[in-house]
């Protein structure tokens, strides 16, 4: 079977059932370029007048933004109904299909996932072919609220009754995220407070310091960060409620005095004489087992001859002699019976630990003994059991150990402590919760603040007041190339190609331009700055190859579009938003008239330079 | 919390919440083994420490909170599946299988067409946010498709009406070029403009279209003293897509938007369904003047039916009845599942579910 269905195919199939129009989002540019291309050997052309109907559209589209005349794609467009729409077109060409579809001419279009917020037409039926989206570099599964605007694409009011969204599919889908994500309710969204660099410089310029804690209690992510601290607070007041029984003793605060009581006893009795994890019977019993008492093993007797601690484990043993004349060396708690019998037996330091005729003697006794001993009553203690009186001299300082509420301190402790770690986890996250804003508020002050841009006093400086005219990403990498001078005596053409360089944030590969070896030396100084620069604000991507690209633009006012697309291997659209977003930057530097005059005039020529062609067609 | 206490109470967790804590925040954290995960989230952690610890929090919680796995029942009992059992192969219902069947996809297709053509009749929801922008700022969360373009265009209007200056932004360049073409034939040419990033088309319109950025720099130059007039007669900023105030990079021009929109200003926030609408609501009522309005609701004008086509080109419908069942994603088509099942057998490496 194919992996997934073939898009003619799928045509096919959605003209059969009266689904079309449809939008078809696939995963990737790629895969609806390829879904165009599969269309051009296919024979399931319009009706004539249909195909009529989209050129008269498609004219009316080209009058006003020449640059798609020649589009590659108009011949499949206008004879099979289907169109891709996706961020490597041209913004005009997206425009033209949107038109297409809002005139209901076209049978299919074929977009990305990604882009389906910025897909702002609706048709009869959506496609669904996978369940996740390419964010930033990665993969991650669609959420509900991305599952429902997607399919929010499908049934277009007055003209269905009804709307469809269709999943078919494809490799690496997961049906359960898009059940879940049509069935679901839409996730609930949290802010995101990204605090920047000229965030900071504008709003120290309106306003001073003392009152910014006020603007930043107002904002979205202050709001719910307080809602979590409530939520903290109820579980707090819960916390003081299971508290209430531990409340003060015979000690105020007897949680911290039996713990570090606890703590105390546990370091001592770690240093006197090892009791291991034994269960209490064993321990209790090997007190008794003392040289000539007589001993059950299992169904054989025996009498001890001597007890030890073995050496590593430091387990009780015993040596015993057997019934039969052997001498064994076995852990105490194989002893299962332990008699009220002594027999006589006369010690000796070494092996067999008594004298050779003690032995003889010991073991005809021993043969001697009744079937039925009496046993030894031993007490086994409870866990807990009283702390050895030499232990409880030197914890002298300490009430507890007579104190009269000590049991009840004891068997309340693992909870009671428990609990009130809790609710001091509690405090400090509501602390942290309350303050956190503000605390990385005062974080890009301190940056500011150390690069000159806000005076100690956190007013804005000389170079401040201009450096909050910089308002986009790696501003603090802008300004201080502006400091540092570094683009005196840069052409418009370079200056641009840097701008460009530092807006655009895509690695995806391909073959582009030579760099030009001015700009290339000029780029590595930024990549020093902007590496020296690395602790506080990310460096951007810096590519040269895509500097060149903007720096030919420019540089040959001759070039044409085309002659540029061809240069690269950069899509036509991502061309378009690499100037567009350049142009967006060196406005911002334009704006920077009164203080870098040589700068903004660069600016401005650049500016001027860059839009023509395609670039000037849209607002 | 220290980053080593942080450290040690992340590494007695187990992976499950890991990965949890992980979603949203770690790109792959399903690749990614324990040690390497919690050296992630570390690293993550340090932008947004308080609230990822409390997420934390939140979760140990949660999983403290349930109960712990049922002990054996008795045999009879255990008959019928329980809805929860601990592990189960992804694609199984969630709920104890209904012996009712599937609808046919003939009925599912039923009612497929174009309506008769209606005078336009607003919904009562746009006519309820319409009024209520005279009292004060609407919030406005309604599915995908459902008509928030009307809204925005009639309270534009009476804005206009009463010589106030609108401004209406989207978070991309595109959709203001569509919405600036789109306005321009509803009002006429004159009395729409637009402003992007480099170029201001007939700013002195009445009805300004602009990204959320450019309106968040127009406040920025307000606050610093440089006022721009028009802000004086602003009447009413609309705010499309409001949804994007999540977005991890841009959501936070959002915030400064509403934090420094002028107090005579009404806002109309437009947003696509999400979870909590009323949370933006309140937000809203306790930083503005004039309590605000949560418009809400989650029924399509356009009802949808989902529906699951084969590669082989067989379609069928996706689940067991007509419409979308709401919360009861398990209740999948007999016919769509066992077609699913059957490509997933076909494509995968044998005995490897995903």
């Amino acid at each position: 079977m194919p992996p997934s269905i073939h898009p003619v195919d799928l045509i096919l199939a959605l003209r059969e059932k009266h689904l079309t129009p449809a939008i078809v989002f696939l995963t990737s540019r790629r895969a609806c370029d390829e879904a165009m291309q599969a269309f051009d050997h296919s024979h399931i052309f319009l009706p004539p007048p249909r195909q009529e109907a989209i050129a008269a559209v498609l004219d009316k589209v080209i009058a006003q933004y020449p640059s798609i005349a020649e589009h590659p794609l108009i011949p499949t467009v206008s004879r099979i109904g289907v169109a891709a729409h996706h961020a490597g077109h041209l913004p005009s060409w997206k425009i033209a299909v949107e038109e297409l579809m809002r005139h209901g001419c076209l049978d299919a279009v074929f977009a990305t996932t990604t882009l389906a917020a910025g897909v702002d037409f609706p048709a009869r039926t959506v496609i669904i072919t996978q369940s996740s989206i390419r964010k930033s570099r990665d993969f991650m599964d669609l959420t509900i609220g991305e599952v429902q605007q997607i399919a929010g694409r499908a049934g277009r009011r007055g003209k269905d009754l009804v709307g469809f969204a269709i999943v078919t599919p494809s490799p690496y889908i997961d049906l359960t995220v898009l059940t879940k994500g049509f069935t679901g309710h839409p996730e609930a969204i949290n802010s995101q407070f990204l605090i920047s660099y000229p965030m900071v410089l504008n709003l120290l310029k309106a306003h001073p310091l003392d009152q910014i804690q006020s603007i930043l209690a107002k904002s979205f992510a202050q709001f719910q960060l307080n809602q979590r601290a409530e939520v903290l607070e109820r579980k707090l007041d819960e916390l003081r409620d299971q508290m209430e029984p531990f409340g003060p003793r015979v000690c105020t605060d007897w949680i911290t005095e039996w713990q570090t009581f606890d703590q105390v006893r546990r370091q001592k009795s770690h240093r006197a004489p090892v009791r291991r994890h034994e269960p209490p019977e064993v321990a209790a019993r090997f007190h008794f087992l003392t040289p000539g008492r007589v001993v059950g093993f299992g169904k054989s007797r025996g009498v001890v001859l001597r007890q030890y601690r073995s050496k590593g484990q430091k387990s009780p043993m015993v040596t015993a002699l057997r019934q039969g004349g052997g001498i064994t060396e076995s852990p105490s708690s194989t002893v299962t019976e332990v008699s009220d019998r002594i027999l006589d037996c006369v010690d000796a330091p070494v092996y067999p630990w008594c004298t050779p005729e003690s032995v003889e003697d010991l073991l005809r006794q021993l043969d001697e003994l009744p079937t039925r001993l009496p046993e030894l009553p031993i007490l086994i203690p409870k866990d807990n059991e009283p702390i050895p009186d030499a232990i409880v001299q030197t914890l002298g300082d300490f009430a507890c150990p007579t104190c009269p509420s000590r049991a009840a301190c004891q068997s309340d402790y693992p909870l009671a402590s428990k609990l009130r770690q809790e609710q001091q986890r509690h405090i400090k996250s509501i602390q942290a919760l309350r303050t956190s804003l503000w605390h990385r508020f005062q974080e890009k002050i301190d940056v500011l603040q150390q690069f000159g841009y806000l005076s100690p006093t956190s007013r804005l400086t000389d170079d401040g007041e201009w450096a909050r005219l910089i308002r986009i990403d790696h501003s603090l990498l802008i300004t201080e190339l502006l400091r540092a001078d570094a683009f005196n005596g840069a052409d418009p053409a370079m200056l641009a190609a840097v701008m460009s360089s530092i807006a655009h944030d895509d690695d995806r590969p391909g073959a582009f331009p030579r760099v030009s070896s001015g700009l290339g030396s000029l780029l590595g100084q930024v990549r020093k700055l902007a590496v020296s620069l690395a602790p506080h604000e990310d460096p951007p991507l810096l590519r040269a190859d895509i500097a060149a690209v903007t720096e030919r633009w420019i540089g040959d006012p001759s070039l044409t579009w085309i002659g540029l697309c061809k240069s690269t291997t950069m899509a036509e659209g991502d061309i378009y938003r690499l100037l567009a977003r350049t142009l967006e930057f060196l406005s911002q530097l334009r704006t920077l008239k009164g203080t870098h005059p040589g700068l903004a005039d660069s600016a401005s020529r650049a500016i001027a330079a860059l839009r023509r062609g395609v670039l000037e067609e849209l607002p | 919390m220290t980053t080593e206490e942080l450290e040690q109470l992340l590494a007695q967790q187990p992976i499950a919440l890991l990965h949890r804590l992980a979603r949203g925040r770690v790109q792959r954290h399903f690749r990614a083994g324990k040690r390497r995960l919690i050296e992630v989230l570390l690293r993550h952690s340090a932008e947004n420490r308080p609230g990822f610890e409390s997420d934390l929090q939140t979760l140990i919680g949660e999983r403290e909170a349930r109960p712990a796995p049922a002990p054996a029942q008795a045999p009879a009992a255990r008959k019928p599946k329980p809805a929860a059992a601990p592990r189960r192969s992804p694609y199984k219902p969630f709920e104890p299988e209904s012996q009712e069947p599937g609808i046919t996809l003939s009925s599912w297709l039923e009612g497929l067409g174009v309506p008769p053509p209606q005078t336009f009749v607003p919904d009562a929801w746009q006519e309820d946010a319409i009024a209520k922008l005279r009292e004060g700022d609407v919030v406005v969360s309604v599915p995908t498709g459902s008509g928030k373009t009307y809204v925005a265009v009639e309270a534009a209007r009476r804005a206009i009406a009463e010589n106030r200056t609108v401004i209406y932004t989207s978070p991309l360049k595109a959709l203001s070029n569509t919405k600036y073409t789109e306005f321009s034939k509803i009002f006429g040419a004159d009395q729409v403009g637009i402003l992007t990033g480099d170029r201001r088309d007939n700013g002195q319109a009445p009805l300004l279209i602009m990204t959320t950025e450019i309106l968040r720099n127009l406040l920025y130059d307000a606050g610093g003293g440089e006022i721009d007039v028009r802000l004086d007669t602003l009447g009413l900023v609309i705010l499309d897509e409001s949804q994007y105030i999540a977005d991890p990079e841009r959501g936070v021009v959002w915030e400064e938007t509403i934090i420094f929109c002028p107090s005579q200003a009404k806002l109309l926030l437009l947003s696509a369904s999400i979870g909590n609408p009323h949370d933006i609501a309140d937000w809203l009522t306790t930083i503005r003047p004039t309590p605000c309005h949560l418009i809400k609701h989650s029924t399509r004008t356009v009802p949808l039916r989902a529906g699951y086509l084969h590669p082989n080109g067989k379609l069928a419908p996706l689940f067991r009845t007509v419409g979308i069942p709401h919360g009861h994603p398990g209740h999948l088509h007999p016919e769509a599942k066992r077609l699913f099942e059957q490509y997933e057998d076909e494509t995968l490496p044998s005995g490897r579910r995903r």
